[in-house]
């Protein structure tokens, strides 16, 4: 008796324990609710989620209950109710992108759009373009963007965009994929170098310059270090999204320019990567959790590292977290050449709603990215905006943030392909291992060479 | 079970069907379905992002590409694989022995504030992981809690590390203090195996996921101490009182009583255990994400970094098919070995 019972129930537990995890979501993903979306169901559907919605989201009831009522507007036209989809970031730019939003609202009675601002942003996205029910806007990292585009769930935004060439060239080609413009940018962030004004007095060191090369950097960083005392020059983390900025100053790239042969072995590469891994192996550098910290701009911020390589992220951070750190920007040292990243996110249209709708939803995207809406968007001096023009406007407003909008004159897109994902994990963990010696320079690249070589002839 | 409906009224049976229809219609809804779903979705190319209707059947291409098919996929697979079954040996016997020992503690009937310590020994067990997780993050940072209680306990012998970014293997390191490393070693230690060296195999947990190892011994403990003191208390005291005529004392009575009174409940701690330790997630999740150097991916976080990270639901789910398989195997042979029997 009891042995039969006991084989039931780990058979029951097995089943159960090992299936939860795909359960929860193949229920999301039931086929067949395809398309055929309504105003009323689609405002529904953004009620539903308000559990795991911030709670910013509150507005959203109110024109739950006008859909509710949307037969009896009709026939004053039809109100075409759009749903925004996001991820939350400061308190203060939410309910600036929520102004951005209701000022959009005021300006229009066609149109209607609901903010939502969702956590577990990417899993959240992917199960309703998958359930059918997609947002009518949504955010996509320039990193996700290719794999997002070759699933069909964006509608490309060639053509339909107001004035594309007034965004950064690296922006644009940040949401370009195969030829073709995806979506407008919403905001950006580029690397730059951090460094604390006190340490480097205290070493009697000049203040690092637009003009400065690796070797300055370098000599820099040794003179800073401390290991004795646990600080170090700069702060590096074994992450393929700062090393990069190394290769493309080296003059090397991640593949050629149509993505066919990857290209992680040239010298190029090995120089950067030698630099990035000589700064650790050499105790110039340490990385962030060697430093107490759970990111660089921690273990900038706490003054355990002299410089950071870190976008202008870390302001409104410091700022927040270590007010009385006495710092400076300035942009990254050059190789060969000067480079750095940009790291932008913008606003796709889904490919999967109807036309009207798809319409109505460029028309929002036109004004959240156009002059108007990017100028009230970026006023806070958080976001810096994607377009030239306003350019010197803004910058007469935050002059303290120049170096990193001046990156985007010389700045790379972080995209690449679909199934990239590997080649960054590699890249990671072969820094990581090379940070304390268990792997060549060399190895690293080669490894993440026949990576990249497997992902691209898959 | 086996007595059945047999001379039962029709009448009971139909009210038991309709007793039960709730239950069997959630079970069916959302376990049934969901796990043929999951079946048939690994043998498609499902990117989890474009509506299932679209994904391909490409037949057993998902299972060749993670046992078979030589690239990234399988190195990480066997990894994964590598770092539970590590992660499985470490923790299982360690809280079942423990669990069994806490249990037997505060089921004296001498011990004074009993129910304190039941209260806190559970207490790890029914608090958030996710809080639990980040709060170790802390007490794991170079300059933690833990590096300073060793180094005092070591009287400063003990050298700080940063525990959660420490990709060395265990048994890495202390083959190495015994002057064999890879690239000295014998020859057979660079000959690969499944994709991965067998210098690789031999790593042992890493040191990132030996921190995440204790903590999960620290958490799931309590749970597997309450399930010992129910059976405790189930047995019988005249067996112990027939002992103790017989002049047994304490250990024997342990060795010759209790445990072999609690073979049934071993087992099934130990299945808990091995079904809860292949399948640890939310602390790889909020800890390391598989880090450092892969050494803390496990099978659990691969079908969640495959299916949702790198949009290859597909493969995801055929990662979880294999999952669900080798558990099960592992659970069989287990109970070969325990047996799930009272013996006595």
């Amino acid at each position: 008796m009891s042995r039969k019972w006991f084989t039931l129930l780990s058979i029951l537990l097995v089943l159960s324990l090992v299936l939860v995890a795909c359960g929860g979501n193949d229920n999301v993903n039931e086929p067949g609710n395809t398309a055929d979306v309504n105003l009323g169901e689609e405002v529904e559907e953004a009620v539903e989620e308000e559990p795991v919605v911030e709670p910013t989201e509150a507005p959203a009831e109110e024109p739950a209950e006008e859909a509710t009522e949307a037969p009896a507007e009709e026939p004053a036209g039809d109100v075409v109710a759009l749903n925004l989809m996001g991820w939350s970031s400061s308190d203060a730019e939410n309910t600036r992108l929520q102004q951005v939003v209701d000022d959009f609202n005021a300006s229009r009675d066609d149109i209607e759009v609901t903010l939502n601002f969702v956590p577990d942003y990417d899993t959240t996205l992917q199960t309703r373009l998958a359930g059918g029910q997609p947002p009518d806007v949504f955010y996509i990292d320039s990193f996700r963007l290719p794999d997002l585009v070759e699933a069909g769930a964006v509608e490309p935004a060639e053509g339909r965009i107001d004035d594309p060439d007034d965004f950064y060239e690296s922006l644009r080609a940040a949401f370009t994929y195969d030829g073709t413009f995806y979506c407008p940018p919403k905001d950006f962030s580029t690397l730059a170098l951090e460094y604390n004004v006190d340490m480097f007095d205290a070493a009697g060191l000049d203040y690092p310059t637009e003009d400065w090369t690796w070797e300055d950097l370098e000599a820099a960083a040794a003179e800073l270090s401390n290991p004795d005392e646990g600080v170090y020059g700069m702060v590096l983390s074994a992450d393929m999204a700062r090393w990069i900025a190394f290769l493309y100053q080296a003059g090397g790239a991640v593949a050629n320019e149509d993505f066919t042969e990857m290209q992680l072995t040239s010298e190029e590469a090995l120089a950067a990567t030698e630099f990035y891994v000589g700064l650790v192996e050499q105790g110039y550098a340490q990385q962030p959790s060697e430093l107490d910290s759970g990111w660089a701009g921690e273990a900038f911020g706490k003054g355990r590292a002299a410089m950071a390589m870190e976008g202008n992220w870390i302001i409104p951070f410091l700022a927040d977290q270590y007010p009385d750190v006495n710092y400076g920007v300035v942009q990254l040292p050059a190789g060969e050449q000067e480079a750095t990243m940009a790291f932008t996110v913008c606003y796709a249209v889904a490919a999967d709603i109807p036309d009207d709708r798809k319409e109505a939803a460029f028309e929002v995207v036109n004004y959240l990215t156009g002059s108007e809406g990017m100028k009230a968007w970026t006023d806070l001096g958080l976001a810096m905006p994607t377009r030239q023009s306003l350019r010197d406007q803004w910058l007469e407003q935050f002059p303290d943030l120049q170096p990193f909008l001046d990156g985007a004159e010389h700045a790379y897109p972080w995209q690449f392909i679909p199934g990239f994902q590997d080649v960054l994990d590699t890249v990671n963990n072969g820094l990581q291992e090379a940070f304390v010696g268990s792997m060549l320079p060399d190895q690293v690249l080669e490894q993440a060479q026949e990576v990249g070589e497997e992902v691209l002839n898959r | 079970m086996a007595t059945g409906i047999k001379g039962q009224d029709r009448e009971d049976a139909v009210a038991g069907w309709l007793f039960m229809t709730p239950a069997l219609i959630i079970f069916t809804l959302f376990l049934v379905i969901p796990i043929l779903f999951a079946v048939y979705y690994s043998f498609t190319d499902w990117n989890g992002i474009s509506p299932p209707s679209e994904a391909n059947v490409i037949g057993t291409d998902n299972y060749e590409e993670v046992l078979v098919g030589g690239g990234i996929r399988q190195s990480d697979f066997f990894k994964a694989l590598k770092n539970t079954t590590y992660f499985a040996l470490g923790v299982v016997p360690v809280q079942t022995i423990l669990a069994l020992l806490l249990a037997v503690v505060v089921n004296q009937r001498l011990l004074r504030f009993k129910d304190f310590f039941r209260t806190a020994f559970y207490f790890p067990s029914i608090t958030s992981s996710v809080a639990i997780s980040l709060i170790f993050l802390f007490l794991y940072q170079r300059s933690g809690l833990i590096n300073n209680l060793l180094e005092t306990v070591t009287f400063g012998a003990w050298e700080p590390i940063a525990w959660m970014t420490d990709a060395r293997g265990l048994i890495h390191i202390i083959l190495e203090k015994l002057g064999i490393t890879l690239r000295e070693g014998p020859e057979f230690l660079r000959s690969e195996l499944l994709g991965l060296t067998v210098w690789d195999w031999l790593s042992g947990p890493s040191v990132a996921l030996t921190a995440i190892m204790i903590m999960n011994i620290w958490t799931t403990i309590g749970t597997m101490m309450i399930i010992f003191l129910a059976a405790l208390q189930d047995i019988p005291s005249s067996i112990y009182e027939a002992a103790a005529v017989d002049g047994a004392t304490a250990w024997p009575t342990f060795r010759r009583i209790t445990v072999p009174m609690l073979r049934p409940t071993i087992f099934f701690v130990v299945t808990l255990g091995l079904i809860g330790t292949y399948q640890v997630f939310d602390q790889i999740y909020v800890m390391s994400s598989g880090g450092p150097a892969k050494t803390t991916l496990t099978m659990a976080f691969m079908v969640y970094r495959n299916g949702f990270r790198n949009s290859e639901m597909g493969l995801g789910a055929a990662i979880a098919i294999l999952l669900f398989i080798i558990i099960f195997i592992l659970t069989l042979i287990q109970r070969r070995i325990t047996g799930s029997e009272a013996a006595y």
